[in-house]
């Protein structure tokens, strides 16, 4: 039955016109931006039926990867717990917090995007023993400021409109009131980053987990999932047991699919591979790093009908295509206790009762007309109308009896009366009949007729009057055809029934690989300089002195860069990761043409900070390094090797607020690509 | 002489005989004779949908049984029921040795109006097909909803579009953001009246930015739904099945 609060959520969104408008433009722009950036990618379908096979067989061997992921993890110096409830997860996470630093309480926990923390309700037990936990993401840190839950699992702040955002930090900030979006951003920034700089523990979600190397992948746009496995010294990451992938072969794949999907992005801002914690030659990362795989209902829905749901990978693009939680937002999305479930819209309508119990949330299945516009848009080709079907019967237990999980009694009722007419031609005919005739003695003069609102179709639409005559019996009567004419166009063609193939794909042309890197950063607001090599120096001293600029967080070497240039011209590098820096200068281990993306390893002399701390990021890689694919840069021993990897594909950014793009969140604001080299 | 089995569904049947007649005289004037077994009833899609699965068993079972015994390929005027027998018999009975090789050799036989014509039958236009008196004919603006189960289920959207631009007279209209649903969904429409409510409301919004009066369907759910929703605004606006447009009913 459905609940009566979730009713009541649903006139309440339905009348909120300010959500109506921001969810409108939320699925207007993100629809849009996901086929837009499909658009880049030929093979996307292809690529979307390997992703699902992926998918598919990690799940089916599940308890073989998990093995080979946590052993490699384990080797890496990752320490890794596995809890099966979220009660033993919170209870993992308190004693890390717990035992962390000298003082003991409180702790103060920066945090990263994690629905598996909202799944655990992780923040509410961790305030409740006494410690801080503030979300840096901008729009769960928005969410948290109001005391909320996210809206949505990829736009947490999706259901607020800007003048909200700008009441809320006047309100709970202390700023004059504004509605200018990059001045509300600023003001987190400045606010969130004494919190990086000062945390105690960092709190992450995981995306992927690579069983073949143990890596942990964490995708962000504005940097503050860096943040927090970076700055503190102790990093735990939260992860949902079904997120692994074979290979980093595999996860190339699924990169090329979850930002376009999610965000409508070729690569995010910064996708991370953190394989270890600081080694003893480096100066930043993490000292100590956990990992939390959390079962939490997992492994039974992986024994029920509704397995394939543990195929997702949590890019949002169901919740935008779903033409009902454009109407609902998240927020909705509850359970009959009235608790907002933790995962909303199509996948979250499985999800959310598949794990924590139809009891609770069977009903949100029944919210869909099964348009399948959600298995359209998934990137790994979740059947999501077959699995809310398989809710409503009553799928997260094993067997398929029928059940109707979440209709009303009246709907049963008629339901299963009609189920008894359905089997029988002679009740079937006899009902017509009586519908008719009985249609008639209510609505003698119009063929539609006026029904009431409790009927649940009369609240917005009149009902056809049942004809007195049904096809049935109008057919008999009907005059045979005269068979005289000859049938010539009986030859069959070749059947395909639903056609789907796609013509095959063009070989890509041989593109100049400098010229795309440059064309791609571009594009996303990054700054590239092509540069010969004995002029490297002089134009970054150009550079540098232009931005007053007299001291830069370097690492101790860059290929081409002097520093006795730099100390001539009077600029300073400086080793320590200081915040008051303006400029970081790094290397990179290579460079990936179709996304324009800079790969930033971590390693003796190399600090993460550098990239990630200043506003100003200067990247220095020599025209050899680029590469034109991201699978070709996930190979390389420099990636595979480092303690923790940065991939950099543009300058910080959030669309948090209103979906309205702003450049430089938590990391730098402005990025800029010297490339250096024999073929420019 | 080719002979198919028609498969009238529930609610064509019950609110839409004119519709099924279109379909008749579209097939014979095609070329092709018209069965109608009697016995049928409904495939079982609204117990399905609505998670009542033994019901939609009986029903299924009761369908299949009812064409096994006939030859020929049975042919639906809803992309919907088409669906469910297709894609959903295999879900019903995917545990059930027996019953699971007659579900699917149902489903392999089973097609969607349109389809039927345009895939197996080749007609591409119907004005000029074989020299029969099936010369559709339409005076002025057509728009068309391409329904969920039909063109995302079915993936059959190539084949009506083709039949409608080739209809005598007739002005295509684009529909906006024609792929949305129009908030049906069997018994999503009852048990969630005001998400319904806010799906057809979009869908008629967009129907009255093509001004045109008529709007064409393949599925008697959808027609039933949108022209309900216009009925009830006292719009003047009709939804009719393609059939009887082909037909020049």
């Amino acid at each position: 039955m459905t609940s009566y609060q979730f009713r009541t959520r649903i006139r309440a969104a339905i009348a909120n016109a300010n959500l109506q408008q921001a969810l409108d433009a939320n699925a207007l722009r993100r629809v849009q931006g996901r086929v837009t950036a499909f658009a880049s990618l030929p093979d996307w379908k292809e690529r979307r039926q390997r992703a699902h096979a992926v998918r598919a067989d990690v799940i089916s061997r599940l308890d073989e990867y998990l093995e080979r992921f946590i052993e490699k993890a384990i080797g890496n110096g990752i320490i890794v717990h596995r809890a099966n409830d979220a009660a033993e997860a919170i209870n993992i996470i308190s004693k890390i917090v717990g035992a962390t630093g000298q003082s003991p309480l409180p702790k103060l926990i920066a945090k990263s995007k994690s629905m598996v923390s909202e799944e655990i309700n992780l923040n509410h037990a961790l305030e409740a023993a006494g410690h801080r936990v503030i979300e840096t993401d901008l729009g769960e840190y928005i969410v948290q400021l109001r005391g909320e839950k996210p809206a949505h699992i990829i736009t947490p702040a999706v259901h607020l409109r800007r003048h909200q955002v700008g009441q809320l930090f006047h309100e709970k900030l202390g700023i004059p009131y504004t509605e200018d979006i990059p001045t509300l951003t600023n003001t987190a920034r400045k606010v969130l980053r004494e919190v990086f700089l000062t945390a105690d523990v960092g709190v992450s979600g995981v995306n992927f987990g690579v069983a073949e190397t143990g890596a942990l992948c964490i995708v962000t746009n504005e940097g503050n999932g860096r943040m927090v496995t970076t700055l503190p010294p102790i990093h735990i990451a939260l992860m949902g047991m079904e997120r692994l992938v074979p290979t980093l072969d595999d996860l190339a794949l699924m990169l090329s699919l979850l930002p376009r999907s999610a965000t409508g992005q070729k690569l995010s801002v910064y996708t991370q591979l953190i394989h270890s914690p600081r080694r003893a030659d480096e100066t930043d990362g993490a000292h100590e790093r956990h990992l939390i795989i959390l079962d939490n209902g997992r492994s039974r829905l992986l024994n029920s009908p509704l397995q394939e749901a543990l195929y997702c990978i949590r890019c949002g693009a169901c919740l935008n295509a779903c033409p009902v939680f454009r109407e609902l937002g998240g927020h909705a999305y509850v359970g009959s206790d009235g608790s907002i479930a933790p995962y909303p819209g199509p996948i979250g309508s499985v999800v959310s009762p598949g794990l924590l119990g139809l009891e609770q949330f069977g009903h949100l299945a029944q919210a869909s007309s099964l348009c399948g516009a959600c298995k359209d848009a998934c990137p790994v080709d979740i059947d999501l109308p077959r699995l809310l079907t398989r809710v409503r019967a009553g799928g997260s237990k094993q067997e398929t009896v029928s059940s109707g999980v979440g209709l009303s009694f009246v709907s049963r009722f008629g339901l299963k009366v009609y189920g008894v007419i359905g089997k029988s031609a002679t009740l079937f005919s006899a009902a017509q009949k009586l519908a008719g005739i009985g249609s008639r003695l209510i609505s003698p003069f119009s063929a539609w007729m006026w029904i009431p609102s409790f009927t649940g179709w009369g609240f917005s639409k009149d009902f056809p009057r049942p004809a007195v005559r049904s096809f049935r019996e109008r057919f008999s009567h009907r005059p045979q055809r005269t068979k005289d004419s000859a049938t010539e166009s009986t030859e069959i063609s070749v059947k395909k029934k639903e056609e789907r193939r796609e013509p095959d794909v063009p070989e890509a042309p041989k593109v100049n690989l400098v010229e795309r890197f440059t064309e791609e950063l571009t594009a996303l607001g990054g700054n590239v300089y092509r540069v010969p090599r004995d002029k490297l120096n002089d134009r970054l001293i150009e550079f540098l002195r232009e931005r007053k600029v007299e001291a830069v967080l370097m690492w101790d070497s860059v290929e081409g860069v002097d520093e006795i240039h730099l100390t001539r011209a009077g600029i300073r590098a400086v080793r320590s990761a200081d915040p008051s820096l303006r400029v970081g200068i790094t290397g990179v281990a290579s460079a990936i043409a179709e996304t324009g993306t800079l790969v930033v390893p971590s390693g003796k002399g190399q600090m993460l900070s550098a990239s990630l701390l200043p506003e100003i990021h200067i990247a220095v890689a020599q025209s050899s390094q680029i590469v034109p694919s991201l699978e070709e840069a996930l190979r390389s021993d420099a990636v595979r090797g480092a303690a923790s990897v940065a991939l950099i594909s543009g300058p910080s950014r959030t669309a948090d607020i209103e979906m309205t793009l702003t450049i430089g969140v938590h990391g730098p604001e402005e990025l800029h690509a010297f490339v250096t080299g024999e073929q420019l | 002489m080719r002979t198919v089995q028609l498969f009238i569904t529930c609610l064509v049947d019950t609110f839409f005989p004119e519709v099924g007649e279109a379909m008749v005289d579209v097939l014979r004037e095609a070329g092709v004779d018209v069965d109608f077994p009697r016995d049928q009833t409904c495939c079982g899609q609204p117990t399905f949908n609505a998670g009542l699965r033994a019901e939609a068993r009986q029903m299924a079972e009761h369908t299949i049984r009812v064409f096994d015994s006939r030859k020929g390929d049975v042919v639906l005027p809803s992309g919907s029921c088409a669906h469910m027998i297709r894609h959903n018999y295999e879900e019903l009975f995917a545990d059930d040795p027996l019953w699971l090789p007659r579900a699917k050799s149902l489903a392999a036989r089973t097609y969607e109006f349109t389809e039927y014509l345009v895939d197996v039958l080749s007609i591409t236009d119907p004005s000029t097909s074989s020299g029969r008196r099936f010369s559709p004919r339409w005076d002025g603006l057509l728009t068309y909803h391409p329904t969920c189960h039909l063109h995302r289920g079915l993936g059959i959207d190539r084949q009506p579009k083709t039949l409608l631009a080739n209809i005598h007279g007739a002005q295509i209209i684009e529909l906006p953001e024609a792929e949305d649903c129009c908030g049906f969904g069997g018994i999503f429409s009852v048990e969630h009246p005001e998400l319904s409510a806010e799906m057809l409301k979009r869908k008629i919004r967009n129907l009255e930015k093509t001004q045109s009066p008529t709007l064409v369907v393949c599925d008697a759910g959808c027609l039933m739904h949108i022209q309900g929703g216009l009925k009830r605004n006292k719009m003047k606006q009709r939804v009719v099945h393609i059939a009887q447009i082909l037909a020049n009913q």
